[in-house]
């Protein structure tokens, strides 16, 4: 009993060792002679320096919200298009067969191998960028909405025809309400694919925006900028996942906590 | 019984049909000059550009075949790098509390950051040679590895795991003949989100800093304004990645067949 306290005391020390041990490992890492890692002091001291002293005529929150924006209008898009197209592909057989395939076919294509066809196609304005966004969130999301509808427990179908639910009914009714924790969980990834593409495009050809603020950190050498943006970029993802869980529970509270 | 056959064939027509449409439309549009040219090829144009590339190394400095191997060559270096060690991590975490207690914050500080964001600080550090991106593609796979090796684990039957006791099997035993086989489909689903994520991290490693690859032919076709050099490498990048996962695939069956049954 006694060693089992001692024991459980020493499983919350844990993960603060853990902590400590990565930022410790950082420190050294960056007071080895010559490094080019900036120190944990160097990196918020940039921090605070791009808060206050715009880059490319905009701070630190001003880049991510550029950022931001494309991600939100892409994906805006991406669900209105995406869930219906999933929708369309589950509910009606003729149009799955006739278009899947095509759809099939682009699928294996990473949404950063369109960028360059993009750019030959829209020029290096704001479009391009939402594009490619939405090239990256469209996909998952119409696949977990196709796998979703398709997967409905036949039950409920038979139930509702047994009711009298005509097919209009039975889709608004009973296939899209019992769709939304997979479409739910397409948003999620499609979110952070999106936020990872939006970071490629800006890193490719951008004047603001995150992406473009890490590029110009290794135009600069500025390695401090560089791991400055690294973590920004990993907040708002962290942000992101978290807002949609709780959204998730919000939505379809039947199935909160069961899934991860 | 024979409906089912029409239904079959109804359906394998219409996929036909709508293939034949989408090409027929695209070399349509580009050929009439609907599309110009210098934005898009017609599908013909890039069906003769794939085979010329598979010999000529104009005018992006190597052949298809080049590009593709070296970007093969990498992409399954910094993988397999990333299972060998992504897994067994996972799976320790998932079932000894003191790893899983210690590693995981640091696992979730490094998460959130998406690979490519790795890009230049790698490349600063390390430049532009193989070892910069086998490391970013050793990131981006190391992730979904760990991340599913662990939940593999934790979602292991309770039941499973009681009677495992009960039989008085020792807790290496229960890890390695219960838990371990059980998460199994799990870790094969990891497995295969790491091979996507490291080829599309490799693509894009390659855009930013390279000098051959297929992400660096891309964008050398961007630069060459070469629509059609452009298409081939998204075809190529497209087809080899569905190839990998198409393998994988039949490993999992080979490993893991219960899920099939």
């Amino acid at each position: 009993m006694m060693k089992a306290g001692v024991q459980n005391k020493l499983y919350y020390l844990l993960p603060v060792l853990s902590v400590l041990t990565l930022m410790i490992v950082w420190v050294i890492l960056a007071a080895q002679d010559g490094s080019l890692i900036p120190t944990p002091y160097e990196t918020l001291s940039r921090f605070l320096g791009i808060m206050a002293n715009p880059i490319s005529q905009a701070t630190l929150p001003l880049h991510v919200w550029v950022s931001l924006r494309r991600v939100l209008l892409a994906f805006v898009a991406a669900i209105l298009l995406g869930v219906s197209l999933g929708v369309m592909f589950g509910w009606n057989e003729t149009f799955n067969s006739f278009i899947y395939p095509i759809f099939e076919l682009l699928r294996p294509i990473p949404p950063i191998a369109w960028i360059p066809l993009v750019i030959l196609w829209f020029g290096i304005g704001e479009f391009p960028k939402i594009f490619i966004v939405f090239i990256g969130s469209f996909m998952p999301i119409v696949l977990n909405t196709h796998s979703g509808i398709t997967s409905i427990d036949p039950l409920l179908i038979k139930a509702g025809q047994a009711l009298g639910a005509n097919r209009t009914q039975l889709l608004f009714h009973v296939a899209l309400p019992a769709t939304i924790p997979a479409i739910l969980a397409g948003i999620k990834t499609a979110l952070s694919s999106g936020w990872m593409c939006v970071i490629a495009a800006e890193m490719i050809v951008a004047k603001q925006g995150v992406g473009f603020l890490i590029v110009r950190g290794q135009e600069s050498g500025d390695t401090a900028l560089i791991v400055t943006c690294m973590l920004v970029i990993g907040i708002v993802n962290a942000m992101i996942s978290f807002t949609l869980t709780r959204l998730e529970g919000v939505l379809c509270p039947w199935q909160f906590g069961k899934t991860k | 019984m024979k409906n089912v056959d029409q239904k079959k064939i109804r359906s394998l027509f219409l996929s036909i049909v709508g293939l034949i449409i989408f090409f027929g439309f695209w070399e349509f549009a580009v050929r009439t000059g609907l599309v110009s040219g210098r934005s898009l090829s017609a599908p013909s144009d890039v069906v003769q550009t794939f085979i010329a590339k598979l010999t000529q190394s104009k005018p992006d400095g190597a052949t298809v075949w080049q590009h593709f191997l070296t970007s093969f060559q990498l992409a399954l270096s910094g993988f397999t790098l990333a299972v060998i060690i992504g897994v067994p991590l996972g799976l320790f975490m998932g079932y000894f509390k003191g790893m899983d207690l210690f590693m995981t914050p640091i696992f979730e500080i490094v998460r959130p950051i998406p690979p490519i964001a790795w890009i230049p600080i790698v490349i600063l550090v390390l430049g532009i040679d193989m070892r910069a991106k086998m490391f970013i593609i050793f990131v981006s796979a190391f992730v979904p590895c760990v991340i599913n090796s662990y939940l593999g684990i934790k979602l292991t039957s309770k039941t499973l795991i009681n009677v495992a006791r009960t039989f008085g099997a020792s807790n290496w035993q229960i890890f390695t003949k219960v838990c371990i086989p059980s998460s199994l489909n799990m870790v094969f689903a990891g497995v295969r989100t790491s091979l996507g994520a490291s080829w599309s991290t490799l693509v894009a490693a390659e855009m930013l800093a390279s000098t051959r690859g297929l992400g660096y032919m891309i964008q050398m076709g961007r630069q060459l304004i070469r629509p059609d050099i452009i298409i081939v490498g998204m075809l190529t990048i497209g087809c080899t990645g569905a190839f990998l996962a198409y393998l994988l695939g039949l490993l999992e069956k080979k490993v893991a067949p219960w899920r099939y049954k």
